[in-house]
């Protein structure tokens, strides 16, 4: 056993001591096993014999739900045997009735290729027909009819089934059987790209129930926080939640390892992670490693296999690299070795952590926070073979969310505070599907309503003022243009989309916001590992042209925000504040770019682009009036502290709400408005808003009480990127007041009272000036 | 939620994107090979003319009503009322002779499972010539005899798919299983849509032989809200008593654009009848004589057809938008006059084709 003995290392070496801020260990746990309702099939029976299965009691929780003819939503762990959760029922069904039909979605191609192995073999053996069969892009023509007609288990995925819609005609066997629809990884559909899914199942259900059909729903997601809110979200119906795992697991180490627990790292905290890889490589445990970007990557292996070659070539080459762009036979080998044992450590990509099948190892190390709970838990999860004793680490990186963890452990082994969003409000998500619906069959203003909201009525007269859909005596009809499942996209709303073209070729598409970001004049930009430089962007054309390059330097749009409040949709009180949410006009002037090497600015360049507007949701809160006076007394700044506030919170978002902290945007002032009060406001940084600040404004409270704990207990004195330094500020972090911005949240947080306000808080190392 | 100011520029938004899609591209004049075989192409002076054209004719129609345009009649049926306009055009063709037809199909000894080109010569150096003779064959005999029994049934249906599938569907016996119809029986069908796919079919164009004259039965969408009337009454015309379908390039587009329009509003498909696509048949006649086997090509080169003042097929939807728009009946004349013209190069052209191969000589 190699666990215990790198624990011990931890330990005892001085350097890796004082950096280990908490190891978490759960004893080990055995199976439990579950008992069905009523028995399977006798087909379904002799399988689970001859394979040896005994159901554990969240699969017999599942599916115990489902053949009661619930919706079931399951947020058990990988590896916790989910496939079998939703197999069961759905062959059930197929056995019973032989009209039934079942849809599988996969968010990737690649998942639902791993899947029709298992289903091929079920059917095989139990003589249940599903002729189970892959509908998506690759699809060849040839095929697709009898696949239509014959298959009864179908895998496909959103965008597949977003264009196939409209051929509802040629699927009319298959939806006026369909029973299921198993959604696998469904925690994947959240933001705009969910809030689109959730659209095109409604879309489904609704052709559903024009062929007659009724199908209950399967879904599989990571931990959330809000599981049950978040399938009647995507799908419109209730669920059941099964959560409480069954599956038998081994003692884990769950480690978080901090290179700046005295505030400064004096190795970079990459080269640390390599110390550890080589460690656990050391230690003879089988170890992967993830790290944020593929160059990363490749440097920790190069670093490693140097560091590893000063003690044995051997252990230097059981090390190797994991990332996408490799050929099918390359990963083939490579997770053939780490399998016979001759592969000791990997190191892969963050975007990996699901395509990778190397089954499980000994330890994970993470190098920095991947961004969400749900991926550091299905990372570390690749720690732990049956039974065996396994260890995971998280190395902290220089951010906000990384060092809250370290200094708050409780908060990251808690239960999920996540909450993957949904939006059904969007109006130009909502509007899009409207028109794709209206296209796949007359739209009936009270009958679908249910799928489309009590405001579907407005939507149609103003798309009839628009010539987009006309009133018949069958309901509304789609009669623009275009086909709107090629005008929709899954992944992005309806804007004009830049191309960048490298020598005349496509390198990607992008919308104007991330245009005037990423790829103004004079811009570096990276694409897929790359660097280019950009030579000109046509606000007009919509053309980006760009070349290769190598230069060492990076660069940074500045920008103003100006924000008008269009309507206040709701206003409450938070510990004495007013706070409030509604819709806003944000309107973006980049006004030039920092060329920076490293974190040192070399220049800064003037840009002349239009403004850029768009009308999104934001909440808003403006601080007691008291405030301000105690701040002049300390000789604090307001602006500085307001700001600062607004960086706390933006990068403490992302641990309540799912999303990217790019995602969301900010502004702050010191005198707002025509009552020159003192205001921040955080807001969705997509047009028509996605959910993200609706959701921060009901659970304030708690967003605020982090990101006053983060700014109090980073031990910097006047802010750093580890706390109130924002990486995509469009002022250059300029101005910030540490000092202001603890005071500013212990007061609106309710950590420090109205009345003690005048008092520093101890630990905060404010000094006043 | 209320219409908050968020509402207010989805549909503008939408309107943009949607108006800013376009289902064909344009190709400089001479380049037609750039575009290969697409339906979605318009030559840039074809698309200077027809914005022209729509210019002129908004201020020609300019404050004069459907009903002074256009002559014809409302149909009414259960899906509601659309406009029906009835035209007749000259058409010479010679009768069928069924006798080459069946002369041709019994001396293919290949229509036999198991019999290719190669045992075909082999059997015909041993005498046997037609299928008949085959009848004789020790062991090809019993699906010989298999295959005459289907061909003397006269299901064209069974006799196309017997023949299309030993042989590719475009043979040119396939074709001659129409000689096993009477002239009357033909369904000459176009339409006119919105777009490609998903969208309403806002003209249906049908034309049958009356009395040696093709009579063309259009039936037009004064709105869309009469769609589903002009639907069903194209429907009833495909389920006479023997009816056979001929279309261009309908096996792509025409036909399963109207099962689609019917599914849209939750009405069944027509039933299965013959069905002669004769883009198909085209371009295995003049492919390679021709540069272009549209059907436009077609008819200047071999029916020795001009047009006068038509519409590239793809800019119907612009003309259609602008009445929609204006309530200016002006753009729907081309619109209607291109379809009439289609449908007639179609029947002409079939009958041409057939006259080559199957006539009475």
């Amino acid at each position: 056993m190699a666990v215990p003995d790198l624990l011990r290392l931890l330990d005892s070496v001085p350097s890796y001591r004082e950096r280990v801020t908490h190891i978490e260990t759960t004893e080990p746990v055995t199976a439990r096993y579950g008992r069905l309702d009523c028995s399977l099939s006798p087909a379904l029976e002799g399988y689970l014999t001859q394979s040896g299965i005994r159901l554990y009691s969240h699969q017999c929780e599942a599916i115990n739900a489902s053949r009661a003819g619930r919706n079931v939503i399951l947020t058990t762990p990988t590896a916790s045997g989910k496939t079998l959760a939703f197999n069961l029922p759905v062959f059930t069904a197929l056995e019973c009735d032989s009209d039934a039909r079942a849809l599988y979605l996969y968010p990737t191609k690649a998942l639902a290729n791993d899947q029709l192995l298992p289903l091929d073999e079920l059917s095989r053996f139990t003589g249940i027909s599903a002729r189970s069969a892959i509908y998506d892009g690759d699809t060849p023509q040839s095929k697709r009819a009898a696949i239509r007609e014959k298959s009864r288990i179908i895998l496909s995925n959103p965008h597949e089934l977003h264009q196939v819609l409209s051929w509802h005609a040629k699927w009319r066997y298959f939806l006026s059987g369909l029973e299921f629809i198993v959604i696998d990884e469904a925690h994947r559909y959240r933001g705009v790209f969910g809030s689109n899914i959730a659209f095109v199942i409604r879309r489904l259900l609704r052709l559903c129930r024009h062929y007659g059909s009724e199908p209950r729903f399967i879904l599989s997601t990571a931990t959330l926080a809000n599981p049950q809110e978040f399938a009647r979200c995507l799908t419109g119906q209730v669920f059941v939640s099964v959560e409480e795992d069954g599956s038998p697991h081994g003692r884990k180490h769950f480690v978080l390892y901090n290179p700046f627990f005295n505030g400064i790292c004096e190795k970079s905290a990459h080269h640390e992670t390599k110390d550890l890889l080589v460690s656990c490589v050391k230690e003879d445990l089988q170890t992967l490693c993830f790290t944020g970007s593929r160059k990363m990557a490749e440097l920790l292996t190069l670093w490693a296999r140097e560091d590893a070659r000063l003690s044995s070539a051997r252990a230097a080459d059981s090390i190797s690299v994991y990332r996408a762009g490799f050929l099918p036979e390359e990963r083939r080998t490579i997770e053939q070795q780490l399998k016979d044992g001759s592969l000791k450590g990997v190191v892969s990509t963050n975007a990996l952590e699901l395509g990778i099948d190397v089954g499980s190892l000994d330890a994970v190390i993470l190098s920095g926070y991947p961004g969400t709970m749900m991926s550091t838990r299905q990372q570390a999860g690749r720690a732990g073979r049956k039974g065996d004793e396994a260890i995971a680490i998280l190395v902290a990186q220089a951010n906000p969310l990384d060092q809250y963890f370290m200094h708050h452990p409780d908060r990251f082994f808690s239960r999920s505070h996540e909450h993957a969003i949904i939006d059904l409000k969007n109006p130009y998500i909502l509007a899009g599907h409207i028109l794709c619906a209206a296209a796949e069959l007359p739209v009936d203003e009270g009958a679908d309503r249910q799928y489309f909201g009590d405001t579907l009525d407005e939507y149609l007269h103003d798309f009839q003022s628009h010539d987009l859909l006309r009133k018949t005596s069958r309901g509304w009809v789609y009669s623009g243009r275009g086909r709107t499942a090629e005008a929709v996209r899954l992944d992005g709303m309806p804007q004009e989309t830049f191309r960048v073209l490298c020598q005349g070729k496509l390198l990607e598409t992008m919308d104007r916001g991330q245009a005037y970001r990423e790829a103004h004049e004079g811009a570096i930009m990276l694409h897929q590992g790359e660097t280019y430089i950009v030579n000109e962007m046509d606000p007009a054309t919509h053309n980006i042209r760009v070349t290769g390059t190598s230069v060492d330097y990076s660069t940074q749009p500045l920008k103003e925000v100006e924000l008008a409040i269009l309507e206040t949709l709701e206003t409450k009180e938070v510990n004495g504040m007013r706070c409030s949410f509604g819709d806003v006009e944000v309107t973006e002037h980049f006004t030039g770019y920092k060329i920076k090497r490293g974190d040192t600015i070399i220049g800064i360049e003037p840009l002349s682009l239009p403004p850029l507007t768009f009308r999104t949701r934001a909440f808003w809160f403006i601080p007691p009036a008291d405030i301000k006076k105690s701040l002049d007394t300390a000789g604090l700044d307001l602006a500085g502290g307001l700001h600062g506030a607004e960086h706390a919170i933006i990068a403490l978002m992302p641990l309540h709400v799912l999303c990217d902290r790019w995602d969301i945007g900010g502004m702050s002032s010191p005198a707002f408005g025509a009552d020159g009060e003192p205001v921040v406001f955080v807001y969705d940084g997509h047009e028509g808003g996605i959910g993200l600040a609706e959701k921060a404004y009901a659970i304030l409270s708690p967003l605020l009480i982090s990101a006053y704990e983060m700014v109090r207990d980073c031990p910097c004195d006047d802010g750093c990127p580890s706390c109130i330094h924002s990486p995509k500020c469009g002022n250059d972090n300029q101005p910030l007041d540490k000092g202001a911005t603890t005071r500013i949240l212990g007061r609106i947080s309710g950590e420090i009272p109205a009345c003690s306000h005048e008092q520093v808080p101890a630990g905060t190392g404010v000094v006043p000036s | 939620m209320t219409a908050t100011p968020l509402f207010n520029r989805a549909g503008m938004l939408w309107q943009q994107r949607i108006s800013g899609m376009h289902e064909y591209e344009f190709v400089r004049e001479g380049n037609v090979f750039s575009a290969g075989f697409s339906q979605s192409f318009v030559f840039s002076s074809e698309y200077e003319a027809a914005r022209q054209l729509l210019a002129t004719l908004l201020s020609q129609y300019q404050g004069r009503n459907f009903d002074s345009v256009f002559c014809g009649r409302d149909e009414v049926n259960s899906g509601g009322v659309c406009f029906a306009h009835t035209s007749r055009h000259d058409l010479s063709f010679h009768p069928f002779d069924t006798g080459r037809f069946r002369d041709e199909v019994e001396k293919d000894l290949s229509l036999v499972h198991g019999i290719g080109p190669a045992t075909g010569k082999k059997l015909n150096a041993r005498g046997y010539l037609t299928l008949n003779d085959l009848c004789r064959h020790p062991h090809y005999c019993h699906n010989a005899k298999d295959v005459l029994t289907r061909i003397s049934g006269g299901n064209t249906l069974e006799i196309m798919n017997l023949i299309g599938g030993r042989h590719s569907r475009s043979h040119r016996s396939v074709l001659g299983t129409a000689a096993m119809h009477e002239p009357e029986d033909f369904v000459f069908f176009d339409i006119e849509t919105l777009g490609l796919f998903g969208r309403p079919i806002i003209l249906f164009g049908i034309g049958s032989v009356e009395n040696e004259k093709l009579c063309v039965t259009q039936y037009l969408l004064r709105d869309i809200d009469e769609e589903e009337a002009a639907l069903l009454a194209t429907v009833s015309h495909l389920s006479g008593d023997h009816p056979a379908l001929v279309t261009f390039n309908g096996k792509s587009f025409d036909l399963p654009y109207l099962t689609d329009r019917l599914a849209y509003y939750g009405l069944g498909s027509p039933v299965a009848i013959p069905h002669f696509d004769m883009l198909h048949f085209s371009r295995r006649r003049w492919k390679g004589e021709l540069s272009s086997l549209r059907l436009t090509a077609l008819e200047k080169a071999v029916l020795e057809i001009k047009r006068k003042d038509d519409i590239p097929g793809q800019m119907v939807p612009e003309f259609y938008e602008a009445y929609q728009r204006s309530g200016n009946c002006g753009p729907l004349v081309p619109i209607l006059d291109h379809n009439r013209q289609d449908v007639v190069s179609l029947a002409r052209l079939f009958f041409h084709l057939m006259g080559e191969s199957y006539g009475c000589t």
